[in-house]
């Protein structure tokens, strides 16, 4: 098959490579015959192979995507695959972006926990049957690949706009009883490139591979803005 | 050569769960130590603590006790641990899983009355596994990257260690050298003191499941710089890694252990069950015995068309499979294999080290300013690792680590100056290449993998590890005569493939030269022509290092302080570890 890779920094061209189609091949794969027969220079990012740590996150074929989890068949549509670096963030080599960006905004939507309990204290008692929990559980499982971000056409245009993930991690937060500063965290999300910049085009939500809702978690924040941080003894 | 120079009071090595908890603690013990972070990788995002699928060993619940939980760690270590160190992971696993559930904010799994949710895990007497799902790793580390990110910090993402540097004076360690990977270009760090926390990996196998930058750097580093090793003999094997032909990555990756808990049966090439030709707990036999069958079965020819056996999970029914591990389901459906239906090949993969740096209870080592914690470390798991004390490890050190170094800063810290020559002999070890005509990297990679798997893996002999050790001193040979084109340094993965090469042949003779030493078979450890454990009252372990270029070899007997073999910390029959 014929893989088109985007070689340079901000500025660069395309070049074209013919790799053997594989039964088992993934993404990753393809571009690592090219680094390792072909293109010795090649740079690009990975590390677990298995979709736990987003290092590997590309655009495919115009789509961002976990090259590590993206068998070729799914893809390579007419024998031709096109490699680039993620959208939305600075170019460092080929395929390599950098992901600062990425998670100061995460910092500045207030995605961290603060907990009132410490570590010599017992876990709390958490009832997972809470809608608070339910809410938060459904969106926690991200795994920061910046996917969804580099999908968005809101960051695109607005260099400010803190993108899907870490808004979702703030829902997530705001919806967990144990944290101790839901207050703060909700005001955040609503600070300066917030969740009031979102246009709820979805690009999000349909292309996030652990299949999170950043959308829903988003409106979810916007709708508290009305009716208030959710209730956490369950009514 | 332009070297960038730097200045730091503490310098971490790894963003892993070690790496990661060292800076947290090092900051809250002393809010103005500066801290530089470097990773080979980015920030939390390289390293084996985010892979991890199972879970994290603590004993927190009613019935439960931190010396049953000693007691499976040392029985199941068959001995051989440091049982100051195994102790201490025991106890601080309770502290550390509650900062992460309380300070951090992960989301375990519950049991319906709020508490937490703790699994049954093979080789333990208790159900005390605390887990996120099957991917406990990510829950762990993205919280506590969380919080690493909102500490004041210099981060060195993308910079790739290369050597230890001793101070001019010898009184301790000066700094770092790396690599920039992201230019290319050399760095320095100076620093009052260094952690070690790169995380091992046995990536010298044919299969292997860890982290695709992880390639024992600081095993190797350690050792030029004069630091004893233990146990190196101890590499695990995780019998189920999926099997996708030479070509993939994919291949060697981890299909977790709950699987075969769950009754899920190993076929094989023949179509036959064949666990119960080896224990009589079949499938459910722990990894050192599954791995040592499946290979005999490799062995014996009896594989799956790549070469592996199947496991098959479909009789469980397809929906309840999907249901109970989801993330291994999805991962095989993205890769093409049907695991909750269909047959998946897999075939046993080298997993984790239980050897390496001789540390001590508070993370030092035997080098003033010089700290090590999580799987660079030897001495807590022994013979073998419980699946669930790998997370607790790398976190428990990890976090104990930081705070001695924020203590030994503010007390007794000094920046050191370096030993130049040993900045020099870093550089030009890391050059070698560029000197040299291109030669076939990927060859050699491939023969290093089919080498160490054939005689210095699952099952060993003295015939064996003769024949690995003479191709291995080849493969280093071959390696200072393969060159590369000197171009464009920045992000140039094939001087760090190169880099890794050397790096993993420096540790698989390590690896081999202890598995010559060990003249028994106990854990991980299979010698086919001394099948038998030794005397378990005389245990020793393999301690080795560096002498010029010759490897230093003794047996140091294992110090019972805690239990000695044949005694139990636990009265009741219930509490014995099982067999």
């Amino acid at each position: 098959m014929e893989v088109r890779i985007w070689r340079g920094k901000a500025e660069g061209a395309f070049s074209s490579y013919h790799v053997p189609v594989r039964d088992n091949q993934t993404i990753l794969d393809v571009v690592t015959e090219i680094q390792r027969e072909q293109e010795p220079a090649l740079a690009y990012r990975f590390a677990c192979r298995v979709g736990v740590c987003g290092s590997c996150a590309m655009t495919v074929n115009g789509k961002p995507r976990w090259t590590c989890r993206t068998h070729v068949t799914r893809v390579a549509h007419e024998g031709v695959l096109t490699i680039e670096p993620l959208r939305n963030l600075p170019r460092i080599k080929d395929l390599v972006c950098d992901m600062g960006d990425f998670f100061q905004k995460w910092q500045k939507a207030g995605g961290k926990h603060s907990g009132s309990l410490t570590r010599a204290d017992k876990p709390a008692l958490v009832d997972i049957t809470n809608p608070a929990r339910v809410t938060a559980n459904a969106a926690i499982e991200c795994i920061n690949c910046a996917i969804c971000y580099s999908a968005c056409d809101v960051v695109a245009w607005d260099k400010d706009y803190l993108g899907p993930a870490a808004l979702n991690r703030a829902w997530t937060l705001v919806n967990d009883e144990r944290h101790s500063e839901r207050e703060e965290t909700f005001d955040k999300s609503f600070g300066e490139g917030g969740c009031g910049s979102c246009h709820s085009q979805g690009n999000c939500t349909r292309h996030c591979p652990v299949e999170i809702s950043p959308s829903e978690s988003i409106a979810g924040l916007k709708r508290a803005a009305f009716s208030g941080l959710p209730k956490m003894d369950g009514n | 050569m332009q070297i960038e120079r730097h200045e730091t009071d503490i310098l971490v090595l790894g963003t892993g769960g070690a790496g990661l908890f060292a800076a947290l603690h090092a900051k809250q013990t002393n809010p103005d130590v500066k801290i530089t972070i470097a990773a080979k990788g980015l920030l939390g995002k390289s390293g084996c603590t985010r892979m991890v699928q199972g879970g994290y060993n603590v004993a927190l619940a009613d019935g439960d006790s931190v010396e049953r939980h000693f007691m499976d760690t040392i029985v199941g270590g068959k001995w051989l641990p440091r049982q100051d160190l195994a102790w201490n992971l025991c106890v601080k696993a309770v502290e550390r899983v509650q900062e992460l559930e309380n300070e951090l904010g992960c989301f375990f799994d519950r049991n319906t009355d709020g508490s937490l949710h703790q699994k049954a895990f093979a080789g333990q007497s208790f159900d005390r596994t605390v887990h996120k799902g099957d991917l406990t790793g990510i829950e762990i580390i993205n919280r506590l990257m969380e919080q690493v990110w909102a500490l004041e910090f210099d981060a060195l993402e993308e910079h790739r260690a290369i050597e230890l540097i001793p101070a001019k004076d010898g009184s301790g360690i000066s700094g770092v050298l790396l690599v920039d990977v992201r230019t290319g270009g050399y760095r320095f760090v100076k620093a009052k003191a260094v952690l070690l926390g790169t995380g091992a990996g046995p990536t010298m196998y044919l299969y292997h499941t860890p982290s695709g930058d992880k390639s024992c750097d600081g095993l190797a580093m350690a050792l030029r710089y004069g630091l004893k090793l233990r146990d190196m003999e101890m590499v695990q094997f995780h019998p189920t890694g999926l099997l996708g032909g030479p070509n993939t990555r994919m291949t060697g990756t981890v299909l977790e252990e709950g699987l075969r808990g769950a009754g899920g049966h190993l076929l094989n090439g023949d179509g036959e069950r064949f666990m119960q030709n080896y224990h009589p707990n079949g499938e459910r036999a722990t990894r050192d015995i599954v791995s040592r069958a499946i290979y005999s079965e490799m062995r014996d020819g009896r594989t799956t068309s790549m070469g592996g056996v199947y496991i098959k999970m479909g009789h469980l029914g397809p929906e309840m499979v999907a249901k109970k591990f989801p993330g291994m389901v999805k991962r095989c459906a993205d890769c093409g294999f049907d695991l909750a239906g269909g047959l998946v090949e897999v075939v046993p993969t080298a997993h984790y080290m239980m050897g390496g740096v001789e540390f001590e209870m508070d993370c030092s080592t035997a080098s003033p300013g010089l700290y090590a914690a999580g799987e660079d470390c030897g001495g807590v798991h022994g013979a073998n690792r419980l699946g669930g004390n790998g997370v607790a490890n790398s976190t428990v050190y990890g976090g104990i680590a930081g705070e001695t170094m924020a203590r030994f800063v503010a007390k007794e810290g000094v920046l050191r100056d370096p030993d130049e020559s040993i900045i020099d002999q870093g550089i030009a070890r890391a050059e070698r290449p560029f000197g040299q005509k291109s030669g076939n990297l990927n060859a050699l990679r491939e023969n290093l993998w089919q080498d160490m798997w054939n005689e210095v893996g699952i099952m060993r002999t003295a015939d064996s590890l003769a024949k690995g050790q003479q191709a291995l001193s080849q493969h280093r040979q071959e390696l200072v005569k393969t060159g590369l084109a000197d171009g464009d340094r920045a992000f140039n993965l094939t001087w760090h493939d190169w880099l890794n090469m050397d790096s993993l042949l420096e540790i698989s003779s390590v690896i081999t030269t202890a598995s010559q030493l060990r003249e028994d078979s106990r854990g991980a450890h299979f010698r086919e022509d001394f099948p038998d454990t030794g005397d378990l009252d005389t245990t020793k372990y393999t301690q080795i290092h560096l002498k010029g270029d010759t490897l230093e070899t003794d047996m140091v007997p294992v110090e019972f302080t805690i239990v000695k073999p044949g005694e139990s910390l636990i009265d009741d029959e219930a509490g014995a570890p099982p067999k």
